[in-house]
């Protein structure tokens, strides 16, 4: 372990915005603060909250064209180019970043989001406060947890303690003027876990449960819970036209939207609010470590703080382990 | 005044009068409040009121139709409620209204108490509701605006110039998500079919990018102009942090000006655009 003085904080940043672009937390307006690109090593929040988009759509931007194609200059795509520092991405927006990974780079792999994923290098920031609805614990994570992080960063009085985790973190570092740590690793907040290998265990036998009707009888059918989240990663595809041709785009979608699984017929499988916001559920704690070996939450709480009317992920986690779920 | 709500709110459930009773209840937070739907009399003891229920319940009622239930209803509820009957979107008889005299709501967040008002409550003519069956609390005497405020929000953008106002949408909407939650928590917004899914013609899609952004804030604080109440519902659910109320108070303040109409106050008033007569004046 290194440390980092405060005072050495901004000559390190400004050597990473040389190197290439800075994306760090940023305060846009009162209590909103998001990934952003850094113009000004004075514009990072560190000490920041939660943003509201996770770092998610650095990798998968929320709209992005695929290929363009018009008469006269034929067919491109657009180039990914660069260098990415990442910097003070909480412990839950890393592990969402991993979790990303196992549908992105699995065979065959996405090729946009695979050279994204090249190019940046992910400097992680331990939290020194928990937030009422962080539960990130239940996933074998926790508020100081490095782990999928190429570098990570712990703040103590004066500055951090300094960590590199991978190649590209020691790189990363590399430009920072570093002293040997005399300060021990605090001890990180308190955040209560929820036994989620035992709600996977029983789920699926609440399918038809009259729960699920109840708690979407509030739902709005939005699409905040999907967007805020750091591991939805549904879209869809549709061509744009351009002045003289047109774009291939992929958007963000998620599967609370009604049109979402529409079929070209009309008919939609899944009609109802319920069976939306059920399938969200059973796609985070069910089908998705069915297929990739993981739970398809992080815990971060934004589902639980950005829905406008409190559907709690985690009360639906409590209610399937206090068996309310079956009853109603 | 709980303890009449959920007396009442168990009376109509008991006796059949009501399926379900669309209230309030405490979030999971044991601060804020959330919509609470019960169904039975033991449920109704589950029901709140306090400055912390800012959710605007008749969003909830066109979803409901076809079954009779009961509503808590604030004033700005109520003038909801009102918009929706006039636009046949609900049986006046099939809506039980509990009617409840309201001193304003909190800008409560999650997991932050607050004890001041939204802004919204500061403009607010209404304390007691528009339309009730059955009304809890004491009407103050009139006038019931308890904070005469000007729109000073709407006034201040205004008075920049022309290329400052641009600047300043611009950077809101080019934040936008498109997430939906304006339209989908938006008592006004029940179209079956959204502009901004049409697919043919394609007047945004599901794109996020700045030009489609911008048609959808826009056609969506148009299309509210002369039917949104400022139950500002659509920027507290942003997570963005849009500052959507401005443009539905400047679209309603222009609709007062010109046709002395204000949304939800009178179930028999015309409503101004959908409203032709022989001889008006072309704007």
């Amino acid at each position: 372990m290194k440390f980092l003085s405060n005072g050495n904080l901004r000559g390190w940043l400004e050597s990473l915005m040389g190197m290439g672009s800075l994306i760090a937390p940023v305060d846009l307006e009162p209590g909103l603060t998001l990934f952003s690109q850094v113009r000004d090593p004075g514009e990072v929040n560190l000490e920041y909250e939660i943003t509201p988009i996770p770092p998610k759509d650095l990798f998968f931007p929320s709209s992005e064209a695929l290929f363009r194609f018009s008469p006269s200059r034929g067919y491109e795509i657009p180039r990914i180019e660069g260098e990415t520092f990442l910097l003070g991405v909480h412990p839950c927006d890393a592990l969402g970043i991993r979790l990303m990974d196992f549908p992105f780079l699995s065979p065959p792999a996405d090729p946009r989001y695979e050279e994204r994923r090249r190019r940046t290098t992910i400097i992680g920031l331990g939290c020194v406060k928990a937030r009422p609805e962080c539960f990130c614990t239940s996933f074998g994570i926790g508020p100081l947890d490095p782990s999928n992080a190429d570098a990570f960063l712990v703040p103590v009085p004066g500055g951090f303690l300094v960590e590199a985790k991978t190649g590209k973190g020691a790189r990363a570092l590399a430009s920072a003027k570093l002293k040997e740590a005399s300060i021990p690793i605090p001890k990180p907040p308190e955040v209560s876990a929820i036994d989620v290998e035992a709600v996977r265990k029983v789920a699926l036998s609440l399918f038809d449960s009259p729960y699920w009707g109840r708690l979407a009888d509030r739902c709005l059918s939005c699409k905040v819970c999907a967007y805020v989240c750091p591991s939805c990663y549904c879209f869809d595809i549709r061509d744009y036209p351009t002045r003289d041709g047109a774009e291939r785009v992929r958007s963000w979608d998620s599967c609370q939207s009604p049109l979402f699984t529409r079929q070209a017929s009309g008919y939609d499988p899944r009609q109802t609010k319920a069976s939306r916001l059920r399938n969200r559920f059973y796609h985070k704690f069910s089908y998705f470590p069915d297929e990739f070996g993981a739970f398809g939450c992080t815990g971060c709480g934004r589902c639980v703080r950005y829905c406008p009317v409190n559907i709690d992920i985690r009360e639906t986690l409590s209610a399937i382990l206090r068996g309310e779920a079956r009853i109603a | 005044m709980i303890e009449e709500i959920r007396a009442k709110a168990a009376d109509l459930l008991r006796s059949g009068e009501v399926k379900c009773f669309i209230g309030y209840e405490r979030a999971s937070d044991g601060l804020t409040a959330r919509p609470f739907f019960a169904y039975s009399a033991d449920e109704a003891d589950r029901l709140i009121f306090d400055g912390t229920c800012v959710h605007n319940l008749a969003r909830y009622l066109p979803d409901m139709r076809g079954k009779r239930v009961g509503i808590l209803a604030k004033p700005c509820d109520s003038r909801s409620i009102n918009v929706l009957i006039r636009e046949g979107q609900v049986e006046r008889e099939e809506v039980y209204i509990v009617g409840v005299v309201c001193d304003g709501v909190y800008r409560t967040t999650w997991g932050k108490p607050s004890r001041e008002l939204q802004p919204r409550c500061l403009y607010c003519s209404k304390r007691t509701p528009v339309v009730y069956d059955y009304l809890v609390g004491q009407p103050p005497p009139a006038p019931e605006s308890q904070h005469p405020a000007s729109i000073s929000e709407v006034e201040a953008l205004e008075r920049k110039p022309a290329a400052e106002r641009w600047e300043f949408w611009r950077s809101h909407f080019a934040r936008c998500i498109r997430c939906n939650a304006c339209r989908q928590i938006c008592p006004a917004c029940y179209c079956p079919q959204c502009f901004s899914d049409q697919l043919d013609p394609l007047w945004t899609g599901i794109r996020i990018g700045l030009p489609q952004n911008w048609v959808w804030n826009v056609g969506r604080a148009l299309h509210l102009a002369g039917r949104c109440i400022d139950c500002e519902e659509c920027q507290r659910a942003c997570p963005m942090g849009i500052p959507l109320a401005i443009l539905n108070r400047k679209l309603a303040s222009r609709v007062k000006e010109l046709f002395g109409f204000e949304a939800g106050m009178d179930p028999r008033a015309p409503f101004p655009f959908a409203t032709f007569e022989k001889e008006e004046e072309i704007l």
